[in-house]
């Protein structure tokens, strides 16, 4: 309950310190890395290609919108559908590998799609990307506005995180983890661990293809990278930097990684070098992120207030 | 995993001010008697290496003003678009509300720039760009934006004629075109201007963008036994062809034509055997000969050390271009610039320029220079003589832009 | 068709093939060995690129720049284990895929403060200039020499991993770690060799490059991606089959070239793809 009001004032308070536009791309980005958590947290699949449902999503949802002119539920519609359905299709592919191949697969057909709308200049508009992408109006509500889009956002997110809550805390959620601390025996007690994946793969292609719409709204362009594999490695930092251990880790990796590409590139050029060594420092120290970093600070003040003598728990 | 706590409330609460005081773009308002102009330039990606002296050109540009235009200061700003067509309207959508400018040169990639004048056609301000895509002055063109570079075709004569009076026995070309619509335009200006001089095309190979492996192009360029090769492409895809042609043999015995160069940012890549043999087509080259570009080649040098290259040019020319409207509308008012910009005339860095009320193109000289031999350079950045310049406009049927709207 | 273009493209595919080869031979090592795909294998090979040129500004001589290059890559790949890959080796193999990741970032943007953005020219040494006459094609001297050089580098590695103790040892840590660390052999030192001769290779490879493709700081991007499908397509740490599986890859790129030249790219993922669907071992793995 204490998370959720949390998170309902940053919803709020958000728009406040920071422009409109900047705050609506913070909750994109949560929605995009709570996709990709549902794989690396929760079932152990580091994901490269993430991009590749985001971006599909956004180039078909938004040809749609700019040619057919196709109102904002079906949009959004479309876009959860071809998120699922590229993941389906990738997943498919991938899943049945493990590991190194697994990450090494997912990075390919990453690059395959992004070569693919790379060249295919005459649907994809190619290195220009793909401007004018609508806003169409949502019961009668014009939602141009930077502030109506970013509450129509705010919203999706809210509805977003809660539907993840729920799949986490459901039986899937508890088998996908427990294909994450040891496959053999999920396997052994008779779940069918590559049709597990695959959902997981599916839902989280799902939600970053929710992403992908709602970011080709936001700037009224899908560019070519939101397909490429530099889109896909920032999803990765953010939700790592944030905390893979965490439900909540995404939506924090998201703040700091936007914060960080925004403010931080501003004042030097060659800010990807310090996102690098970020990130160097967050997998040599501080692997569960923002979230654990956080947790070891607060719990080594609660040990230095403790009297001596005091145990938590005693050695037996 | 761990719920957040009242803790974590406080910490966000305390992030977002810290955010904001650490940079975050807020929400301000510039005041009433400032003119913020911003430069779209890039400084991280594919392009970062010109982000830093467009942003030198600009300048020099808005000092020689002493940053004040009609009375009121110029608030000068960039924004890095990344090369990224994305980043470049997320920055430009930001520059204009929250530090409300008014005015955008910028950006550096043709790609870009379609995205950032969409910008300008929403948000209704003015926006310089200089580059290769005709689409700004054709089927994309708006009362907002403008084109600083020639049109294709003014590049597409003037290289052709130039090179066909210096060479009238070299009528076998083979052409390498980049896979997009600039390309396929100059490629198509080029063959009907060739016509007129009798050249036989015995060979047209697209590439893809990008593409870093041109063995297989040349090869194919060899094979067909031409007089001269012509490549219609940019940037790194420019310099890796020639590279690739030098490497198997073809240029220094055949003549290799950059028909839409950017001139020293590209030469300088190339060593100066490379270069033997390498006609240039470009919108600016440093030994050109007018007063104001005399003047800017001077300040320039003196300031940075080395000669201008085309994007501190293009940047410089652009920005003055503004200021002259300004000038003459007599206001800082976006719709007054634009008006004031429409048929401007003035004689400025490239000689002559007019820029046409009907599609917002800038009508001026294009140049073209012949590669320097290495015994022959004076300096190591002497890497051409410019042999001639063309200023043929595009003939009124090409025309894209049939209406290009109301402000 | 021509036969004399024929043939070029399959020269030119060949010479590419080869340095694929090779930065598929090194990312096999290391994925083989420490089994984490090394993402800063592209900026690896650049910065072999990068010390190439700046040995060669120094000291003025080719030859030994192509020695230092390498040489430098794979200390840098030795301090890269040792400080960063080592300390997670308790964390697991996807920290220390997801530290390479971050590597590569800081290796590029490195370059880019250290030598600008700008593109460079690299001209091959004076006696590797110009072009031979084949007979039935010209062909650049250099990537004759690049083809050459390439194939006796990869010989070497095929000589080292097969016939020399130390080779065997490498070999065997691909098989089976826990066995080796059982046999009493320093498993530790095992994989930051292993991982400093799959760097070194990547430098080779850069710095063979320089001269056909110039540099830039970016020069390794497609390369890590073309990587990656030559070893997904050979199988963990197969030698022989990342020289065929690179020589397959680098000829199918310049054949496609030839009718369909915007999809050269997309292709050779989707053949990836492909194959890997129906022989997820690759062609020539065995696991």
């Amino acid at each position: 309950m204490k998370a959720w009001l949390a998170i309902l004032a940053a919803v709020v308070l958000l728009p406040v310190f920071v422009r409109h536009a900047i705050a609506t791309e913070i909750w994109i980005f949560a929605i995009f890395g709570l996709g990709l958590n549902l794989l690396m947290g929760y079932t152990g699949l580091l994901s490269f290609g993430q991009a590749t449902f985001f971006g599909s999503a956004a180039y078909v949802a938004g040809y749609l919108l700019k040619y057919y002119g196709i109102n904002l539920f079906l949009a959004l519609g479309i876009g959860v559908l071809v998120g699922a359905v590229s993941a389906a299709v990738v997943g498919y592919l991938c899943v049945q590998r493990s590991g190194l191949y697994f990450i090494m697969l997912t990075f390919a057909l990453n690059q395959m799609f992004f070569f693919t709308a790379y060249q295919w200049t005459t649907v994809t508009g190619g290195e220009d990307g793909m401007p004018g992408i609508p806003r169409p109006t949502v019961l009668g509500l014009d939602i141009h506005g930077p502030l109506a889009y970013y509450a129509t956002v705010a919203g999706l997110f809210l509805v977003s995180l809660w539907v993840m809550k729920r799949i986490v805390e459901s039986p899937l959620g508890k088998i996908l983890q427990a294909i994450r601390e040891n496959e053999p025996r999920a396997e052994a007690l008779g779940y069918d661990v590559s049709r597990m994946k695959l959902v997981a793969f599916v839902v989280g292609g799902a939600f970053s293809g929710l992403a992908g719409v709602l970011y080709a709204m936001l700037f009224g362009i899908v560019p070519l990278e939101a397909i490429g594999f530099v889109f896909s490695g920032n999803v990765v930092f953010a939700t790592l930097i944030g905390g893979s251990g965490s439900l909540y880790g995404p939506v924090i990796g998201s703040f700091v990684f936007i914060w960080l590409s925004e403010s931080v590139s501003a004042m030097w050029a060659r800010w990807p070098l310090l996102l690098g060594v970020a990130f160097v420092i967050v997998v040599l120290f501080f692997r569960g992120g923002v979230v654990e970093a956080w947790a070891r600070f607060w719990a080594w003040r609660a040990a230095r207030r403790a009297p001596a003598g005091a145990r938590v728990d005693a050695p037996r | 995993m761990r719920e957040l706590t009242r803790r974590d409330v406080l910490k966000l609460g305390g992030g977002a001010a810290a955010a904001t005081g650490l940079g975050f773009p807020t929400v301000l308002r510039a005041q009433a008697k400032e003119v913020p102009m911003l430069g779209l330039w890039s400084f991280t990606g594919a392009f970062s290496d010109v982000g830093p002296v467009l942003d030198r050109g600009m300048k020099l540009a808005l000092d020689e003003r002493g940053m004040k235009i009609q009375g009121k200061a110029i608030k000068y700003i960039t924004r890095d678009d990344e090369t990224k067509a994305g980043s470049a309207t997320r920055r430009a959508e930001e520059a204009v509300d929250a530090d409300g400018v008014k005015y955008i040169i910028g950006p550096w990639s043709s790609g870009v720039a379609l995205a950032v004048s969409e910008v300008a056609k929403r948000k209704k301000v003015f926006h310089y760009f200089s580059g290769g895509t005709e689409d700004i002055s054709g089927a994309r063109c708006h009362r907002y934006s403008f084109q600083w570079a020639a049109s294709p075709y003014t590049a597409a004569k003037t290289v052709v004629d130039t090179f066909m009076q210096a060479n009238p026995k070299a009528k076998r070309w083979h052409l390498l075109v980049a896979d997009y619509a600039f390309g396929w335009s100059v490629e198509k200006y080029i063959k009907e201007v060739g016509k007129t001089h009798g050249i036989e095309f015995v060979g047209a190979d697209r590439h893809p963008l990008g593409e870093r492996e041109f063995s297989n192009y040349v090869t194919k360029a060899a094979g067909n036994r031409p007089d001269v090769v012509a490549m219609i492409n940019f940037g790194l895809d420019a310099v890796t062809g020639a590279r690739e042609i030098f490497n198997f043999g073809l240029t220094p015995k055949i003549p290799l034509i950059m028909t839409w160069s950017s001139g020293v940012e590209e030469l300088v890549q190339l060593a100066p055997e490379i270069r033997e043999n390498i006609w240039v087509g470009s919108n600016f080259y440093y030994t050109a000969d007018t007063p104001v570009a005399r003047d800017f080649v001077k300040s320039y040098q003196a300031k940075f050390g080395g000669p201008p290259g085309y994007a501190p040019a293009a940047a410089y020319g652009m920005t003055r271009m503004l200021l002259h409207a300004m000038d003459k509308a007599k206001s800082t008012e976006v719709p007054d610039v634009v008006r004031a910009c429409e048929g401007l005339e003035v004689d400025d860095l490239v000689g002559r320029m007019r820029v046409d009320p009907k599609t917002h193109q800038t009508l001026r000289p294009y140049f073209f220079m012949r590669c320097k031999k290495k015994e022959a350079m004076k300096h190591p950045m002497d890497f051409a003589d410019i042999i001639a310049t063309g200023s043929t406009p595009l003939p009124a049927e090409y025309a894209a832009c049939k209406d290009i709207g109301a402000l | 068709m021509k036969a004399s273009l024929l043939v070029s493209q399959v020269l030119n595919g060949l010479a590419t093939g080869m340095l694929y080869a090779l930065m598929g031979i090194g990312l096999s090592i290391i994925t083989g060995v420490l089994n984490i795909p090394n993402f800063a294998h592209g900026a690896l090979f650049a910065l072999g690129a990068y010390s190439l040129y700046t040995v060669i500004q120094l000291v003025g001589n080719f030859w030994l720049a192509l020695a230092l290059a390498p040489l430098g890559v794979g200390l840098l790949g030795v301090l890269i284990e040792y400080g960063g890959i080592r300390p997670l080796y308790k964390a697991g193999h996807d920290y220390q895929l997801l530290l390479t990741f971050g590597l590569s970032l800081i290796v590029t943007e490195g370059i880019i403060i250290v030598w600008s953005p700008v593109g460079m020219s690299q001209l091959p040494p004076p006696v590797l200039r110009g072009g031979v006459d084949l007979g039935i094609t010209f062909y650049p001297k250099y990537r004759l020499f690049v083809m050459v050089a390439a194939g006796l580098l990869v010989l070497g590695a095929w000589l080292f991993l097969e016939k020399t103790r130390y080779g065997a040892i490498m070999r065997a840590g691909i098989e089976d770690k826990e066995m080796v660390s059982l046999l009493g052999i320093d498993i530790h030192r095992l994989f930051t060799a292993a991982f400093a001769l799959g760097c070194a290779m990547a430098g080779i490879a850069g710095a063979l490059t320089a001269p056909i493709r110039g540099l830039n700081p970016w020069m390794g991007v497609d390369m890590l991606g073309i990587a990656f499908v030559v070893v997904a397509l050979a199988g963990l740490g197969n030698l022989l089959g990342s020289i065929v599986a690179g020589l397959l890859v680098g000829v199918a790129q310049s054949l496609v070239a030839l009718f369909w030249p915007e999809a050269s790219v997309a292709v050779i993922f989707a053949v990836m793809a492909a194959i890997l669907l129906v022989r997820p071992q690759g062609l020539f793995g065995i696991r």
